[in-house]
Protein backbone atom coordinates (compact mmCIF):
# COMPACT_ATOMS: atom_id res chain seq x y z
CA UNK A 1 0.00 0.00 0.00
CA UNK A 2 1.40 3.26 -0.96
CA UNK A 3 -0.86 5.48 1.03
CA UNK A 4 0.89 5.72 4.79
CA UNK A 5 -1.43 5.19 7.80
CA UNK A 6 -3.26 8.37 9.30
CA UNK A 7 -1.60 8.15 12.38
CA UNK A 8 -0.05 5.38 14.74
CA UNK A 9 -2.57 3.65 16.56
CA UNK A 10 -1.59 4.08 20.38
CA UNK A 11 0.26 1.23 22.43
CA UNK A 12 -3.11 0.66 24.50
CA UNK A 13 -4.60 -0.04 20.81
CA UNK A 14 -2.19 -2.32 19.93
CA UNK A 15 -1.94 -4.27 23.25
CA UNK A 16 -5.31 -5.04 23.49
CA UNK A 17 -5.45 -6.05 20.00
CA UNK A 18 -3.15 -8.84 20.54
CA UNK A 19 -4.43 -9.78 24.02
CA UNK A 20 -7.99 -10.30 21.67
CA UNK A 21 -6.12 -11.98 19.14
CA UNK A 22 -4.81 -14.51 21.45
CA UNK A 23 -7.55 -15.08 23.05
CA UNK A 24 -9.56 -15.98 20.40
CA UNK A 25 -6.38 -18.23 18.98
CA UNK A 26 -6.58 -19.74 22.09
CA UNK A 27 -10.27 -20.61 22.45
CA UNK A 28 -10.20 -22.03 18.98
CA UNK A 29 -7.31 -24.21 19.47
CA UNK A 30 -9.12 -25.29 22.43
CA UNK A 31 -12.09 -26.09 21.10
CA UNK A 32 -10.53 -28.00 18.77
CA UNK A 33 -8.30 -29.86 21.19
CA UNK A 34 -11.00 -30.97 23.31
CA UNK A 35 -13.16 -32.08 19.99
CA UNK A 36 -10.38 -34.13 18.76
CA UNK A 37 -9.65 -35.79 21.88
CA UNK A 38 -11.30 -38.85 21.29
CA UNK A 39 -10.75 -39.79 17.74
CA UNK A 40 -6.69 -38.93 18.77
CA UNK A 41 -7.16 -41.51 21.81
CA UNK A 42 -8.77 -44.26 19.34
CA UNK A 43 -6.11 -43.63 17.28
CA UNK A 44 -3.52 -43.90 19.25
CA UNK A 45 -4.69 -46.75 21.07
CA UNK A 46 -5.49 -48.71 17.58
CA UNK A 47 -1.60 -47.46 16.45
CA UNK A 48 -0.67 -49.56 19.73
CA UNK A 49 -2.46 -52.42 18.89
CA UNK A 50 -1.17 -53.17 15.69
CA UNK A 51 2.31 -52.39 16.43
CA UNK A 52 1.54 -55.44 19.08
CA UNK A 53 0.38 -57.41 16.82
CA UNK A 54 3.26 -56.96 14.25
CA UNK A 55 5.50 -57.81 16.97
CA UNK A 56 3.60 -60.79 17.61
CA UNK A 57 3.58 -61.36 13.35
CA UNK A 58 -0.52 -61.57 13.87
CA UNK A 59 -0.31 -58.52 11.35
CA UNK A 60 2.31 -58.24 8.74
CA UNK A 61 4.48 -54.85 8.54
CA UNK A 62 1.74 -53.46 5.98
CA UNK A 63 -1.08 -54.43 7.73
CA UNK A 64 -2.98 -56.93 7.08
CA UNK A 65 -3.45 -60.44 9.19
CA UNK A 66 -1.45 -63.48 8.68
CA UNK A 67 -1.57 -66.98 9.63
CA UNK A 68 1.01 -69.45 9.99
CA UNK A 69 0.99 -72.41 7.44
CA UNK A 70 4.13 -74.62 7.30
CA UNK A 71 6.54 -72.07 9.07
CA UNK A 72 5.25 -69.12 6.03
CA UNK A 73 3.09 -66.34 6.90
CA UNK A 74 0.67 -66.55 4.48
CA UNK A 75 -2.42 -63.29 4.02
CA UNK A 76 -5.73 -63.88 6.48
CA UNK A 77 -8.91 -62.48 6.91
CA UNK A 78 -10.87 -62.63 10.02
CA UNK A 79 -14.09 -64.54 9.70
CA UNK A 80 -16.79 -65.25 12.68
CA UNK A 81 -15.65 -66.09 16.58
CA UNK A 82 -12.37 -64.46 15.81
CA UNK A 83 -10.69 -66.84 13.57
CA UNK A 84 -8.19 -65.84 11.15
CA UNK A 85 -8.52 -67.57 7.58
CA UNK A 86 -5.77 -67.59 5.16
CA UNK A 87 -6.76 -66.38 1.46
CA UNK A 88 -4.47 -65.49 -1.48
CA UNK A 89 -4.61 -62.03 -1.42
CA UNK A 90 -4.03 -59.43 1.17
CA UNK A 91 -7.01 -57.69 2.59
CA UNK A 92 -6.76 -54.77 4.56
CA UNK A 93 -9.01 -55.41 7.60
CA UNK A 94 -10.87 -52.22 9.03
CA UNK A 95 -10.77 -50.68 12.73
CA UNK A 96 -13.06 -53.09 14.31
CA UNK A 97 -11.70 -56.29 12.94
CA UNK A 98 -8.53 -54.96 14.19
CA UNK A 99 -9.59 -54.24 17.81
CA UNK A 100 -11.31 -57.52 17.67
CA UNK A 101 -8.37 -60.05 17.09
CA UNK A 102 -6.11 -57.63 19.32
CA UNK A 103 -8.93 -58.35 22.22
CA UNK A 104 -9.42 -61.81 21.53
CA UNK A 105 -5.69 -63.03 20.89
CA UNK A 106 -3.42 -60.39 23.11
CA UNK A 107 -4.29 -60.88 27.17
CA UNK A 108 -2.22 -58.40 29.31
CA UNK A 109 -0.90 -60.40 32.45
CA UNK A 110 1.11 -59.69 35.19
CA UNK A 111 4.87 -61.21 35.67
CA UNK A 112 6.03 -61.21 39.43
CA UNK A 113 9.75 -60.89 40.40
CA UNK A 114 9.99 -64.93 40.71
CA UNK A 115 9.04 -65.38 37.01
CA UNK A 116 5.49 -66.65 37.90
CA UNK A 117 2.13 -65.58 35.86
CA UNK A 118 -1.01 -64.04 37.76
CA UNK A 119 -4.02 -62.42 36.69
CA UNK A 120 -4.49 -58.82 37.15
CA UNK A 121 -7.62 -60.24 39.45
CA UNK A 122 -5.57 -62.39 40.98
CA UNK A 123 -3.07 -59.17 41.78
CA UNK A 124 -6.15 -57.13 42.99
CA UNK A 125 -4.56 -54.45 40.36
CA UNK A 126 -6.90 -52.93 38.09
CA UNK A 127 -5.83 -53.21 34.55
CA UNK A 128 -6.80 -49.79 33.22
CA UNK A 129 -4.93 -47.85 35.33
CA UNK A 130 -1.69 -49.82 35.81
CA UNK A 131 -1.56 -49.62 31.79
CA UNK A 132 -1.45 -46.02 31.61
CA UNK A 133 -0.72 -44.72 34.70
CA UNK A 134 3.16 -47.03 34.41
CA UNK A 135 3.65 -46.38 30.38
CA UNK A 136 6.06 -43.70 30.69
CA UNK A 137 7.77 -45.47 34.19
CA UNK A 138 8.56 -48.83 32.34
CA UNK A 139 6.65 -51.57 33.56
CA UNK A 140 9.66 -53.15 34.06
CA UNK A 141 10.40 -51.34 37.02
CA UNK A 142 7.40 -52.67 39.43
CA UNK A 143 7.23 -55.48 41.43
CA UNK A 144 4.26 -56.65 39.11
CA UNK A 145 5.25 -56.43 35.39
CA UNK A 146 3.06 -56.43 32.16
CA UNK A 147 3.43 -58.96 29.57
CA UNK A 148 0.77 -60.05 27.47
CA UNK A 149 -0.27 -63.69 26.15
CA UNK A 150 -0.71 -64.35 23.00
CA UNK A 151 -2.95 -66.95 22.23
CA UNK A 152 -3.18 -69.39 19.34
CA UNK A 153 -5.43 -68.39 16.34
CA UNK A 154 -9.10 -70.12 17.85
CA UNK A 155 -9.02 -73.26 15.41
CA UNK A 156 -8.84 -75.55 17.85
CA UNK A 157 -9.46 -75.91 21.12
CA UNK A 158 -5.93 -75.77 22.29
CA UNK A 159 -5.15 -72.38 24.00
CA UNK A 160 -1.70 -72.58 24.97
CA UNK A 161 0.32 -69.65 24.34
CA UNK A 162 2.59 -69.34 21.01
CA UNK A 163 4.22 -66.28 22.73
CA UNK A 164 4.75 -63.36 24.83
CA UNK A 165 4.97 -59.98 24.06
CA UNK A 166 7.11 -57.78 26.47
CA UNK A 167 7.19 -53.94 25.87
CA UNK A 168 10.02 -52.40 25.89
CA UNK A 169 10.73 -48.62 26.96
CA UNK A 170 14.25 -47.12 26.68
CA UNK A 171 15.74 -44.11 25.35
CA UNK A 172 17.07 -43.44 22.00
CA UNK A 173 19.02 -40.00 20.71
CA UNK A 174 16.70 -37.48 21.72
CA UNK A 175 13.31 -38.85 23.68
CA UNK A 176 12.26 -42.05 25.08
CA UNK A 177 11.58 -44.92 22.52
CA UNK A 178 8.62 -47.31 23.32
CA UNK A 179 8.44 -50.80 21.63
CA UNK A 180 7.19 -54.22 22.02
CA UNK A 181 9.25 -57.89 21.94
CA UNK A 182 7.69 -60.80 21.05
CA UNK A 183 9.15 -64.16 22.35
CA UNK A 184 8.47 -67.76 21.67
CA UNK A 185 6.99 -70.19 24.37
CA UNK A 186 10.83 -71.53 24.92
CA UNK A 187 11.22 -67.72 26.01
CA UNK A 188 14.78 -68.05 24.39
CA UNK A 189 13.46 -67.19 20.69
CA UNK A 190 12.33 -63.78 19.51
CA UNK A 191 8.81 -63.77 16.79
CA UNK A 192 8.90 -60.26 16.19
CA UNK A 193 9.64 -56.55 17.24
CA UNK A 194 8.09 -53.28 16.34
CA UNK A 195 8.54 -49.98 17.92
CA UNK A 196 5.36 -47.51 18.59
CA UNK A 197 6.45 -44.28 19.66
CA UNK A 198 9.91 -42.38 18.67
CA UNK A 199 11.19 -39.35 17.97
CA UNK A 200 14.41 -40.31 16.29
CA UNK A 201 16.11 -38.57 13.33
CA UNK A 202 13.60 -39.28 10.00
CA UNK A 203 16.31 -41.52 7.92
CA UNK A 204 18.61 -42.65 10.13
CA UNK A 205 17.38 -43.72 13.79
CA UNK A 206 14.15 -43.88 12.45
CA UNK A 207 14.89 -46.38 10.86
CA UNK A 208 14.37 -48.59 13.87
CA UNK A 209 10.47 -48.56 12.85
CA UNK A 210 11.21 -49.51 9.46
CA UNK A 211 10.10 -53.33 8.40
CA UNK A 212 12.96 -53.96 6.51
CA UNK A 213 15.48 -53.18 9.58
CA UNK A 214 12.73 -54.93 12.26
CA UNK A 215 12.82 -58.11 9.76
CA UNK A 216 16.49 -59.38 11.35
CA UNK A 217 14.63 -59.98 14.56
CA UNK A 218 12.77 -63.22 13.93
CA UNK A 219 14.45 -66.10 15.10
CA UNK A 220 17.38 -64.26 17.25
CA UNK A 221 18.22 -65.72 20.50
CA UNK A 222 17.43 -63.60 23.58
CA UNK A 223 19.81 -65.46 25.79
CA UNK A 224 23.46 -65.47 24.57
CA UNK A 225 24.45 -69.57 23.42
CA UNK A 226 27.82 -70.63 25.02
CA UNK A 227 30.62 -71.23 22.46
CA UNK A 228 29.70 -74.79 23.13
CA UNK A 229 26.20 -74.38 21.78
CA UNK A 230 23.92 -74.52 24.88
CA UNK A 231 22.57 -71.46 26.67
CA UNK A 232 23.43 -71.64 30.75
CA UNK A 233 20.08 -69.59 31.31
CA UNK A 234 21.12 -68.45 34.78
CA UNK A 235 23.99 -66.77 33.58
CA UNK A 236 23.92 -66.12 29.93
CA UNK A 237 23.60 -62.33 29.11
CA UNK A 238 20.60 -61.14 28.16
CA UNK A 239 19.67 -59.24 25.91
CA UNK A 240 19.71 -58.47 21.95
CA UNK A 241 22.59 -56.12 20.99
CA UNK A 242 22.41 -53.67 17.80
CA UNK A 243 26.40 -53.83 16.54
CA UNK A 244 27.87 -51.62 14.73
CA UNK A 245 28.09 -52.55 11.25
CA UNK A 246 26.86 -56.00 9.94
CA UNK A 247 26.30 -58.85 12.35
CA UNK A 248 27.55 -61.96 8.94
CA UNK A 249 30.96 -59.33 8.88
CA UNK A 250 31.45 -58.28 12.37
CA UNK A 251 31.00 -61.79 13.89
CA UNK A 252 30.78 -64.63 11.32
CA UNK A 253 29.17 -67.74 13.10
CA UNK A 254 29.95 -66.69 16.68
CA UNK A 255 27.45 -67.35 19.16
CA UNK A 256 27.14 -63.80 19.59
CA UNK A 257 25.95 -63.62 16.10
CA UNK A 258 22.68 -65.32 16.90
CA UNK A 259 21.42 -62.33 19.38
CA UNK A 260 22.92 -59.20 17.81
CA UNK A 261 21.58 -56.81 15.20
CA UNK A 262 22.67 -55.21 12.19
CA UNK A 263 23.64 -51.50 13.15
CA UNK A 264 22.35 -48.42 11.17
CA UNK A 265 24.93 -46.04 9.77
CA UNK A 266 24.82 -42.52 11.12
CA UNK A 267 22.18 -43.87 14.25
CA UNK A 268 24.74 -45.44 16.71
CA UNK A 269 23.25 -43.57 19.19
CA UNK A 270 20.05 -44.68 18.44
CA UNK A 271 21.25 -48.53 18.35
CA UNK A 272 22.91 -48.08 21.90
CA UNK A 273 19.57 -46.90 23.02
CA UNK A 274 18.12 -49.49 21.35
CA UNK A 275 20.72 -52.09 22.89
CA UNK A 276 20.38 -50.65 26.48
CA UNK A 277 16.56 -50.87 26.76
CA UNK A 278 16.52 -54.93 25.40
CA UNK A 279 19.04 -55.47 28.62
CA UNK A 280 17.31 -53.13 30.99
CA UNK A 281 13.90 -54.11 30.34
CA UNK A 282 14.47 -57.67 30.37
CA UNK A 283 16.77 -58.38 33.06
CA UNK A 284 14.34 -58.74 35.53
CA UNK A 285 12.34 -60.78 33.13
CA UNK A 286 15.15 -63.26 33.52
CA UNK A 287 13.31 -65.98 35.94
CA UNK A 288 9.92 -65.75 34.23
CA UNK A 289 11.99 -66.49 30.56
CA UNK A 290 13.68 -69.37 32.43
CA UNK A 291 10.83 -71.17 34.06
CA UNK A 292 9.21 -70.37 30.34
CA UNK A 293 12.38 -72.62 29.23
CA UNK A 294 11.83 -75.10 31.60
CA UNK A 295 8.11 -75.53 31.02
CA UNK A 296 8.99 -75.97 27.25
CA UNK A 297 11.91 -78.80 28.07
CA UNK A 298 9.74 -80.91 30.00
CA UNK A 299 7.06 -80.80 27.33
CA UNK A 300 9.40 -81.70 24.83
CA UNK B 1 -18.21 -10.78 -2.94
CA UNK B 2 -17.44 -12.44 -5.91
CA UNK B 3 -16.36 -10.46 -9.01
CA UNK B 4 -15.39 -11.42 -12.32
CA UNK B 5 -11.10 -11.07 -12.97
CA UNK B 6 -10.79 -12.25 -9.34
CA UNK B 7 -9.90 -15.91 -10.71
CA UNK B 8 -6.60 -15.12 -12.22
CA UNK B 9 -5.10 -14.67 -8.34
CA UNK B 10 -5.79 -18.11 -8.48
CA UNK B 11 -4.25 -19.31 -11.64
CA UNK B 12 -1.37 -17.03 -12.14
CA UNK B 13 -0.12 -18.95 -9.15
CA UNK B 14 0.16 -22.07 -10.21
CA UNK B 15 2.62 -21.94 -12.90
CA UNK B 16 3.38 -18.61 -14.36
CA UNK B 17 4.31 -16.92 -10.86
CA UNK B 18 4.77 -19.87 -9.14
CA UNK B 19 6.11 -19.49 -5.73
CA UNK B 20 8.63 -22.94 -5.51
CA UNK B 21 10.03 -21.78 -9.60
CA UNK B 22 9.95 -18.24 -9.90
CA UNK B 23 10.23 -16.81 -6.20
CA UNK B 24 12.26 -19.82 -5.20
CA UNK B 25 10.45 -20.01 -1.71
CA UNK B 26 9.44 -23.31 0.32
CA UNK B 27 12.72 -25.37 -0.94
CA UNK B 28 13.53 -26.86 2.03
CA UNK B 29 10.14 -28.38 2.50
CA UNK B 30 9.94 -29.23 -0.85
CA UNK B 31 13.61 -31.07 -0.52
CA UNK B 32 12.87 -32.96 2.66
CA UNK B 33 9.26 -34.76 1.82
CA UNK B 34 9.24 -35.41 -1.65
CA UNK B 35 10.55 -38.90 -1.94
CA UNK B 36 7.12 -40.49 -1.20
CA UNK B 37 4.10 -39.26 -3.46
CA UNK B 38 2.02 -40.25 -0.24
CA UNK B 39 3.97 -37.79 1.41
CA UNK B 40 4.36 -35.03 -0.61
CA UNK B 41 0.08 -34.93 -1.48
CA UNK B 42 -0.75 -34.57 2.45
CA UNK B 43 1.89 -32.04 2.67
CA UNK B 44 0.42 -29.91 -0.52
CA UNK B 45 -3.14 -30.35 0.93
CA UNK B 46 -1.60 -28.96 4.54
CA UNK B 47 -0.10 -26.30 2.47
CA UNK B 48 -2.92 -25.24 0.60
CA UNK B 49 -5.37 -25.04 3.34
CA UNK B 50 -2.92 -23.28 6.00
CA UNK B 51 -2.28 -20.52 3.33
CA UNK B 52 -5.81 -20.03 1.53
CA UNK B 53 -7.00 -19.70 4.91
CA UNK B 54 -4.29 -17.52 6.96
CA UNK B 55 -4.65 -14.99 3.92
CA UNK B 56 -8.05 -15.16 4.21
CA UNK B 57 -8.04 -14.13 8.05
CA UNK B 58 -5.31 -11.79 7.96
CA UNK B 59 -7.02 -9.62 4.95
CA UNK B 60 -10.21 -10.17 7.26
CA UNK B 61 -8.25 -8.34 9.79
CA UNK B 62 -6.18 -5.87 7.33
CA UNK B 63 -7.94 -2.55 9.14
CA UNK B 64 -7.72 -3.33 11.67
CA UNK B 65 -4.13 -4.84 12.38
CA UNK B 66 -1.91 -2.58 13.89
CA UNK B 67 0.86 -2.28 11.06
CA UNK B 68 3.74 -2.82 14.45
CA UNK B 69 2.00 -6.01 14.90
CA UNK B 70 1.33 -7.29 11.74
CA UNK B 71 3.63 -9.71 10.97
CA UNK B 72 3.01 -11.69 14.72
CA UNK B 73 -0.51 -11.21 14.00
CA UNK B 74 0.17 -12.90 10.80
CA UNK B 75 2.38 -15.79 12.57
CA UNK B 76 -0.48 -16.19 15.22
CA UNK B 77 -3.12 -17.01 12.99
CA UNK B 78 -0.46 -18.71 10.67
CA UNK B 79 0.36 -21.07 13.79
CA UNK B 80 -3.61 -21.60 14.27
CA UNK B 81 -3.89 -23.31 11.36
CA UNK B 82 -0.77 -25.34 11.56
CA UNK B 83 -2.19 -26.94 14.52
CA UNK B 84 -5.66 -27.78 13.43
CA UNK B 85 -4.12 -29.51 10.30
CA UNK B 86 -1.26 -31.14 12.88
CA UNK B 87 -4.20 -32.20 15.44
CA UNK B 88 -6.91 -32.97 12.58
CA UNK B 89 -3.60 -35.96 11.01
CA UNK B 90 -3.27 -36.98 14.23
CA UNK B 91 -7.19 -37.72 14.90
CA UNK B 92 -8.06 -39.44 11.85
CA UNK B 93 -4.56 -40.49 9.69
CA UNK B 94 -2.35 -41.15 11.94
CA UNK B 95 0.06 -43.64 10.29
CA UNK B 96 0.80 -40.45 7.98
CA UNK B 97 0.98 -38.35 11.02
CA UNK B 98 3.25 -40.05 12.64
CA UNK B 99 6.10 -39.87 9.61
CA UNK B 100 4.89 -36.21 9.10
CA UNK B 101 4.11 -34.18 12.31
CA UNK B 102 7.43 -33.02 12.33
CA UNK B 103 7.20 -31.19 8.98
CA UNK B 104 3.77 -30.12 9.42
CA UNK B 105 4.96 -28.08 12.29
CA UNK B 106 7.24 -26.78 10.18
CA UNK B 107 4.51 -25.21 8.03
CA UNK B 108 4.65 -22.31 9.74
CA UNK B 109 8.17 -21.36 9.32
CA UNK B 110 7.59 -22.11 5.00
CA UNK B 111 8.28 -19.19 3.34
CA UNK B 112 5.37 -18.94 1.09
CA UNK B 113 3.04 -18.84 3.93
CA UNK B 114 4.26 -15.27 4.90
CA UNK B 115 5.53 -14.20 1.56
CA UNK B 116 1.61 -14.75 0.72
CA UNK B 117 0.28 -12.76 3.69
CA UNK B 118 2.68 -10.20 3.66
CA UNK B 119 3.08 -9.51 0.11
CA UNK B 120 -0.49 -10.06 -0.99
CA UNK B 121 -3.15 -10.89 1.68
CA UNK B 122 -2.76 -7.59 3.73
CA UNK B 123 -3.48 -5.49 0.78
CA UNK B 124 -5.97 -7.09 -0.70
CA UNK B 125 -10.18 -8.38 -0.03
CA UNK B 126 -10.89 -11.58 1.52
CA UNK B 127 -11.88 -13.05 -1.58
CA UNK B 128 -9.07 -12.79 -3.79
CA UNK B 129 -6.39 -13.13 -0.52
CA UNK B 130 -8.27 -16.52 -0.10
CA UNK B 131 -7.58 -17.31 -3.92
CA UNK B 132 -4.34 -16.46 -4.18
CA UNK B 133 -3.28 -18.11 -0.90
CA UNK B 134 -5.20 -20.81 -2.54
CA UNK B 135 -3.58 -20.96 -5.90
CA UNK B 136 0.13 -20.34 -4.38
CA UNK B 137 -0.57 -23.46 -1.72
CA UNK B 138 -1.68 -25.11 -5.16
CA UNK B 139 1.19 -24.54 -7.31
CA UNK B 140 3.85 -25.31 -4.60
CA UNK B 141 1.54 -28.78 -4.64
CA UNK B 142 1.88 -28.98 -8.04
CA UNK B 143 6.08 -28.68 -7.87
CA UNK B 144 6.03 -31.05 -4.98
CA UNK B 145 4.20 -33.68 -6.42
CA UNK B 146 6.49 -33.81 -9.91
CA UNK B 147 9.21 -33.94 -7.79
CA UNK B 148 7.95 -36.51 -5.86
CA UNK B 149 6.58 -38.53 -8.50
CA UNK B 150 9.96 -38.37 -10.56
CA UNK B 151 11.64 -39.50 -6.93
CA UNK B 152 9.24 -42.28 -6.57
CA UNK B 153 9.47 -43.74 -9.57
CA UNK B 154 13.03 -43.44 -9.93
CA UNK B 155 14.07 -44.37 -6.74
CA UNK B 156 11.25 -46.93 -5.69
CA UNK B 157 10.11 -47.91 -8.79
CA UNK B 158 6.93 -46.85 -6.89
CA UNK B 159 3.46 -44.60 -7.27
CA UNK B 160 1.60 -43.80 -4.53
CA UNK B 161 3.70 -46.90 -2.58
CA UNK B 162 2.03 -49.25 -5.78
CA UNK B 163 5.16 -51.09 -7.57
CA UNK B 164 5.50 -49.41 -11.22
CA UNK B 165 8.48 -51.02 -12.68
CA UNK B 166 7.81 -55.26 -13.00
CA UNK B 167 9.68 -56.76 -10.35
CA UNK B 168 10.68 -59.25 -12.88
CA UNK B 169 12.92 -56.36 -14.44
CA UNK B 170 14.65 -55.81 -11.20
CA UNK B 171 18.84 -57.19 -10.45
CA UNK B 172 18.61 -60.62 -8.99
CA UNK B 173 21.21 -63.52 -8.54
CA UNK B 174 20.77 -65.25 -11.64
CA UNK B 175 20.42 -61.38 -13.95
CA UNK B 176 22.85 -59.16 -12.16
CA UNK B 177 23.14 -56.62 -14.90
CA UNK B 178 18.83 -55.67 -14.73
CA UNK B 179 17.27 -52.52 -13.53
CA UNK B 180 18.34 -51.56 -10.08
CA UNK B 181 16.98 -48.44 -7.97
CA UNK B 182 18.51 -44.85 -8.79
CA UNK B 183 20.09 -44.38 -5.51
CA UNK B 184 20.36 -40.65 -5.38
CA UNK B 185 16.83 -40.14 -5.79
CA UNK B 186 15.90 -41.25 -2.29
CA UNK B 187 17.85 -38.63 -0.80
CA UNK B 188 17.15 -34.81 -0.72
CA UNK B 189 20.03 -34.13 -3.02
CA UNK B 190 18.18 -35.26 -5.89
CA UNK B 191 15.29 -33.21 -5.15
CA UNK B 192 17.58 -29.79 -5.92
CA UNK B 193 18.36 -31.35 -9.37
CA UNK B 194 14.72 -31.78 -10.25
CA UNK B 195 13.94 -28.48 -9.00
CA UNK B 196 16.28 -27.42 -10.65
CA UNK B 197 15.49 -28.18 -14.23
CA UNK B 198 11.77 -27.07 -13.19
CA UNK B 199 12.97 -23.79 -12.99
CA UNK B 200 15.00 -23.71 -16.09
CA UNK B 201 12.06 -25.14 -17.85
CA UNK B 202 9.86 -22.52 -16.23
CA UNK B 203 12.08 -19.73 -17.01
CA UNK B 204 11.78 -20.92 -20.58
CA UNK B 205 8.35 -21.20 -20.74
CA UNK B 206 7.24 -18.21 -19.31
CA UNK B 207 7.58 -14.56 -20.62
CA UNK B 208 8.99 -12.23 -18.63
CA UNK B 209 7.88 -8.82 -18.73
CA UNK B 210 10.04 -6.12 -19.33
Amino acid sequence: MSQSPPSAPSNLKVISFIIALSFICALVLSILASVLREPQEIARELDRSEQMMMAARILSPTGFFQVKEEDKYVPAKLEKGHQLVAIKAPEYPDRRELFDVYRSRLIPMLVTKDGDLATFKEAGIDEQEYVNENKKRGYYTLPYMLVYKILPNPTSEDKTPIGYVIPINGYGLWDAIYGYLAIAPDGDTVIGISWYDQKETPGLGAVITEPQWQSQFPGKLVFEESPDGTTDFQTAPLGLTVIKGKVSEVMGSKPKAKSSIDGIPGATLTGNGVTSAYQDVLAPYRPFLMKLQKAYEEAQ
Amino acid sequence: MTQKGNLHYLTDQIWSSNQVLVAVLGICSALAITNRLSVALTMSLSVTFVTSCSCFFVSLLRHRTPPSVRMITQLAIISVFVIIIDQFLQAYFFAIWKVMTVFVGLIITNCIVMGRCEGMAKNVAPWPAFLDGMGAGLGYGLVLMIVGAIREFFGFGQLFGIQVVPVSWYASAVHPNAYENFGLMVSPPAAFFIIGMLIWISNATVTKEA
